[in-house]
């Protein structure tokens, strides 16, 4: 009799232990690209879960980020132009207020060590601080932040599907914001089509590809068009802002005038570009690098002059229009969630 | 099992559980000015005749670790701790099962290392709410002392000490070792006035990114604590 009892009682302990297991959690898996890098985001601290994801996708587009309920993610970051704040030169935020910087893409963030223009963040999940904290973004502060999210009967229920209980900490939203951010993956456009073989590009664009392996790939890196790394890329300084880039970050003097090479992928929606948004047009773009050359400070890729014909530039431009992922840009699991 | 087996488990398991606090050597830090305790907002003379004041004192201890005598080592998992000169608890911390081993020394990092500042968001006495992360640059504040002193010719003569830095050569962490040969609790005191003595205020005011500067009061910062 005793036996059946503590075998009894150990299967209501087991019974229990399950009940109260993750099975809140619906894994979801991130896909690597075929012919792609890994990834240098660490999943095993923030395994990805379905739950997880639209926790954050809610954050992402929820003004109650910031201090007077008026600005969320989205406000500087829009799906259709590649999660940038299109023909916006600098970035505008609570009351109207313009930041120094043009916001950058969110694209392919799995791939990225760095965040940011100076890339002085670590690490994705440590990124939104940024806009939350900043005085011209979100101007609001972390417990905040975390106090309204406690007091939503909504972000009480989000957050129990994707941690298991209601509490809301900072580790949580940041995390959740990253598992988001993190799927933001691009990897359907005509060029990523064209290296699987499921189509071809035209003779023009295929002249622009050439061009583009020769004059931008050794930054621009292939596939994911950025090498990750912080470069000067002979832009005059503009005097109004004087933004010296990674320096600020490291102190170190090769760093001067660098920031981060962005990824050109759906580069065509994304204008304007450069740092400080100074250039309306790829062509404009196209333009600026192939005045360049001859000029011992900048790095070793643009010390020799493109010397690129009027077709050639056109037929470059043409390249870069089919890094454009309509999918990306469209696809719902990305878009406002509606309840 | 019998079912007064398990019973008697699940009796023990809670003794133990309200016992752990009680017996547990602590290891703890006391924060001064001068060799008394430091009290926020009184105005003291520093060794430099600066008349001060002070306002805010946090620092992160992490990587606690206990050497006995017999060569034996106590070490903690997640050793972060938060001290805050607001938060008396955060002073006493319970690091290992009470013995009668002689301790020799104990050793602790001041401030965060730099994989844990470079590994995404953190809990606890590591959460950015804390008021210890550098959002624009990534990183912790491994010491933050703010207060007033009327030789800093900065707005309301504020003075600002933000120490931190995880990247090379503005690596800001610095490891201490204090000897102890005792048994028991042991009680370290942090004095702020150590700090205080070897900075020009009129021009060192305020510090609030890593650096040059920032490493130099790191390297001050380990000379603040001592056994008490």
């Amino acid at each position: 009799m005793k036996k059946t009892i503590t075998f009894f009682a150990f299967g209501i302990f087991i019974l229990l232990i399950l009940a109260f297991s993750k099975s809140y959690n619906t894994p979801l898996y991130f896909e690597v690209p075929g012919a792609w890098p890994e990834p240098k985001y660490d999943f095993k601290k923030n395994p990805l879960t379905e739950e997880g994801f639209q926790l954050g996708r809610h954050l992402f587009y929820d003004p109650i980020l910031s201090r007077d309920n008026t600005i969320s993610c989205q406000s500087c970051h829009l799906q259709q132009t590649g999660f940038t704040h299109v023909d916006h030169q600098l970035s505008h935020g609570i009351e109207g207020k313009i930041g120094t910087r043009n916001a950058m893409v969110l694209i392919n963030l799995a791939w990225n060590k760095n965040f940011m223009w100076d890339g002085g963040v670590n690490n994705i999940e440590m990124q939104a601080i940024n806009p939350i904290t900043s005085p011209f973004e979100m101007d609001e502060t972390l417990e905040n932040v975390v106090t309204k999210l406690q007091n939503s009967s909504k972000y009480r229920t989000l957050f129990s599907k994707a941690f298991g209980d209601e509490k809301v900490t900072s580790q949580r939203l940041l995390k959740a914001l990253a598992q988001f951010t993190v799927m933001l993956k691009s990897s359907n456009s005509k060029y990523d089509k064209v290296m699987r073989k499921e189509a071809v590009y035209n003779e023009r664009e295929q002249r622009g590809y050439d061009l583009f392996k020769v004059n931008c790939a050794s930054c621009h890196k292939e596939p994911l068009f950025s090498n990750d790394k912080f470069e000067n890329n002979g832009l005059a300084i503009d005097t109004t802002l004087n933004d010296f880039g990674r320096i600020k970050i490291t102190n170190k003097k090769e760093d001067y005038l660098r920031f981060k090479v962005p990824t050109l992928r759906n580069v065509q929606y994304t204008f304007p570009y450069m740092h400080d948004g100074r250039f309306k047009t790829l062509t404009e773009v196209v333009k600026h690098y192939n005045s360049l050359g001859n000029d011992k400070s900048l790095p070793k890729e643009l010390a020799k002059p493109m010397q690129l014909s009027d077709n050639d530039r056109v037929d470059l431009v043409l390249f870069l229009t089919t890094l454009t992922d309509k999918e990306f840009l469209f696809d719902k699991r990305f878009s406002f969630p509606k309840e | 099992m019998t079912k007064k087996t398990w019973i008697t488990i699940l009796i023990l398991g809670c003794f133990q559980l309200v016992a752990q606090n009680k017996d547990s050597l602590h290891v703890n830090f006391k924060i001064n000015f001068d060799k008394f305790p430091l009290v926020l907002h009184k105005n003291y003379i520093t060794s430099k005749k600066d008349s001060i004041s002070i306002s805010t004192f946090k620092c992160y201890i992490s990587n606690l670790e206990i050497v006995y005598a017999d060569k034996t080592v106590s070490k903690e998992k997640n050793s972060y701790h938060l001290l805050d000169i607001n938060n008396p608890n955060s002073c006493h911390i319970p690091i290992t099962k009470i013995s009668d081993k002689i301790i020799s020394k104990v050793s602790f990092a001041i401030g965060i290392d730099s994989l844990t500042s470079t590994s995404g968001a953190m809990a606890a006495d590591l959460d950015p709410v804390n008021g210890m992360y550098w959002a624009w640059q990534s990183g912790y504040i491994n010491m933050k002392i703010e207060g007033k002193s009327p030789s800093c010719h900065s707005r309301k003569n504020g003075f600002q000490f933000h120490i931190g830095g995880y990247m090379q050569p503005n690596y800001a962490m610095r490891k201490k070792v204090i000897t102890v040969n005792g048994i028991g609790d042991i009680t370290i005191a942090i004095d702020v006035a150590i700090l205080l003595s070897e900075i020009d205020l009129k021009n060192t005011n305020s510090v609030m990114i890593p650096g040059k500067v920032a490493m130099d009061l790191a390297d001050i910062s380990t000379k603040m604590f001592y056994l008490e």
